[in-house]
């Protein structure tokens, strides 16, 4: 009810205003001469009930059915030093503070931008373009956002629990650590970010990014509780104007300090995930395309037979594009696969989770320049779990100041 | 006969008028050979510099855009004098785009008047407006490179770049030439006004502030301040 209640307020409330000819304000609020300055965000999407949980952030919410309320702010203390932040809030229910850090530059004239506490992902471009506007769609790429049957807190003890779990991501359990069924784990979450220290220079079209977080790509956290740091590292490359070219690698330990404890003392306590992510864009006139690839890796102990003798690998290509046909309109479709590598259990050797294609394809009509009415349908497909084919329709509606 | 497209205008102007600090005057000795009519507009509300929206998810500290002059006025007469609708001139206007800042930040057009978007930015600008006056969309395009568009109709044409949204700009478009664009000193100027009584609109940052009625003599020049509060 406060879904299509929120839903239904931002529409009467963008088309009033369309209608008298007045605008939402776009401008960022500014305080003290320009040094504080707030800005936010608000979307609300509907979608049928996804019964295949292919969209499912955590396993109450859709990332098609949601309503999301971000302020993000700024405070310029000096040339050198800001502190940014942003508050969010899903579907009325709780105020997470997403980002909160420092940002530093020491040099004012040289770029070298440290950032220190909640930071912004350093790997891909996705995670930071996951903002509203800069989503052509509605849905989330796979990669950043479906869940795989993996967990931090639980973890098979063989490889017949895995299988048994595919393309149950969004309410997974095994039967070392935590026992209660909970969701799985993305590739790269786009739902939280990472705590840690961030280093970005750059050198004429070259710009470089490594960070230390507490977390991993697809389980960030505010305290490490494990002692295993992340090292996570971007290279961006923009050898003409439009076109950037972006690699990026991370590894680090996403498992809890409680499985941890959970595990037979003989077995091996690391449970590492390794990524590599490669990513372009380009956009010209009308145009606009991307493309992105993760290839994520975890490393779980082997615990009983028949043992998972391999890493648990996935692999995630999408390619997007958006075509400004009209003043105010455009078009965008979305093309991704999701893949896993295969495990060998007591009766069969398969995906050890079950592999997604999905497409999206929809479009936009601005109402004003920063209110954005959106329509999108999403077709996913896939050999595993309970619903294997699902079509889904999605409105947004989204204004930004 | 009046512009239909700024009737708004005109009717919020008259409510501004109220507030109206001078009265105008005959300048006694002008030199005119037509009446003309000039003065300043004096702009006493708080107008903030647009800033960047917070780069919460950005790796590193954002260039520092230049700062929009957003205290520069235009004054225009509410109704022409007969005939004034015929002087169309096919003319030229630009309006660049430097340090992530359009230039000027308010452009005063006759219909029919041609504006160049030049970008001289080392990034990509995405110059469009959603204005019911003048649609359009320019797409991307780089340094260097230049994009026209042709505003027919008269009206408030509001301009934003689609790839930074700190970036905004004015164009109004009038159906007659008898307007003026504040300088940096907030002066204006309208020279060869026919003799009659018009109804005068000082417009600021979105909206007209003031409105007056004034009486051109046939020679010679009429000083009118607007004050915008």
């Amino acid at each position: 009810m406060h879904l299509r209640a929120a839903f239904l307020l931002l529409a009467w409330s963008s088309l009033s205003s369309a209608a008298a000819g007045q605008g939402l304000p776009s401008e960022p609020l500014t305080f003290g001469g320009g040094r504080v300055v707030i800005g936010g965000d608000a979307a609300a999407s509907m979608a049928p009930a996804d019964t295949g949980f292919f969209n499912y952030g955590d396993y109450e919410h859709s990332t098609l059915r949601q309503v999301r309320i971000g302020f993000s702010g700024s405070v310029r203390a000096n040339d050198r030093l800001s502190v940014l932040g942003e508050l969010r809030v899903d579907n009325f229910q709780s105020v997470t503070p997403f980002a909160l850090y420092a940002r530093v530059r020491p040099f004012p004239r040289r770029r070298l931008d440290i950032q220190i506490g909640r930071i912004p992902p350093t790997f891909g471009s996705f995670t930071r373009h996951a903002y509203g506007n800069d989503n052509p769609l509605i849905g989330y790429p796979l990669a950043y956002q479906y869940l795989t049957s993996l967990r931090a807190d639980s973890v098979p003890a063989n490889a017949d629990e895995l299988l048994f779990m595919r393309g149950r991501g969004w309410l997974s359990n095994f039967s070392v650590g935590n026992l209660a069924p909970d969701r799985g784990l993305p590739l790269v979450t786009a739902f939280s970010w990472d705590t840690g220290v961030q280093v970005t220079t750059g050198w004429r079209a070259l710009d470089v990014t490594a960070a230390v977080t507490n977390g991993s790509l697809s389980s960030p956290r505010v305290r490490d509780d494990n002692g295993g740091k992340q090292v996570v590292g971007r290279v961006t490359l923009q050898p003409v104007v439009g076109l950037i070219l972006g690699a990026s690698a991370a590894r680090g330990q996403f498992a809890r300090q409680s499985l941890v404890d959970a595990l037979p003392a003989s077995s091996d306590r690391r449970f590492i995930q390794r990524a590599f992510g490669a990513d372009l864009e380009y956009s010209r006139d009308h145009w606009m395309v991307r493309a992105d690839t993760v290839l994520s890796e975890w490393r779980i102990p082997a615990i009983a037979a028949p043992i998972i003798d391999r890493p648990l690998q996935a692999g995630a290509i999408s390619a997007e594009g958006r075509y400004a046909f009209w003043p105010g309109m455009y078009a965008a479709a979305r093309v991704e696969r999701l893949t896993f590598n295969r495990i060998a259990g007591s009766t069969q050797t398969a995906e050890w989770d079950a592999p997604v294609t999905r497409v999206e394809i929809g479009g936009g009509y601005y109402l004003q320049r920063n209110v954005v009415a959106r329509v999108s349908v999403q077709v996913n497909r896939r050999p595993g779990g309970r619903v294997h084919n699902l079509t889904l329709p999605a409105v947004q509606l989204l204004y930004w100041f | 006969m009046r512009p239909p497209a700024l009737a708004l205008v005109v009717a919020i102007g008259a409510v501004g008028a109220l507030a109206a600090g001078a009265m105008p005057r005959t300048v006694v000795g002008a030199a005119a050979p037509a009446g003309s009519l000039r003065g300043r507009v004096d702009i006493r509300r708080n107008v903030p510099a647009t800033e960047r929206r917070p780069g919460v998810t950005d790796l590193s500290t954002a260039a520092t855009p230049d700062v929009p002059d957003r205290r520069r006025a235009v004054v225009y007469l509410e109704t022409a004098p007969g005939g004034a609708f015929e002087e169309r001139e096919g003319q030229r206007a630009r309006m660049d785009q430097r340090n992530e800042t359009f230039l000027p930040h308010v452009l005063a057009i006759t219909a029919g008047t041609v504006v160049d978007f030049p970008n001289n930015d080392s990034t990509y600008h995405n110059v469009f407006s959603l204005s019911k006056a003048k649609r359009f969309d320019l797409g991307r395009y780089a340094r260097g490179r230049s994009k026209s568009i042709r505003f027919d109709r008269p009206g408030i044409v509001r301009v934003f770049c689609d790839i930074h949204s700190h970036m905004s700009a004015f164009i109004l478009v009038f159906n007659h030439r008898y307007f003026a664009t504040t300088d940096r000193e907030g002066r204006y100027r309208i020279d060869r006004i026919p003799p009659g009584t018009y109804t005068v609109l000082a417009w600021h940052d979105g909206a007209p502030r003031d409105s007056r009625s004034v009486t051109i003599p046939e020679t010679g020049g009429v000083e009118l301040d607007f004050v915008v509060q």
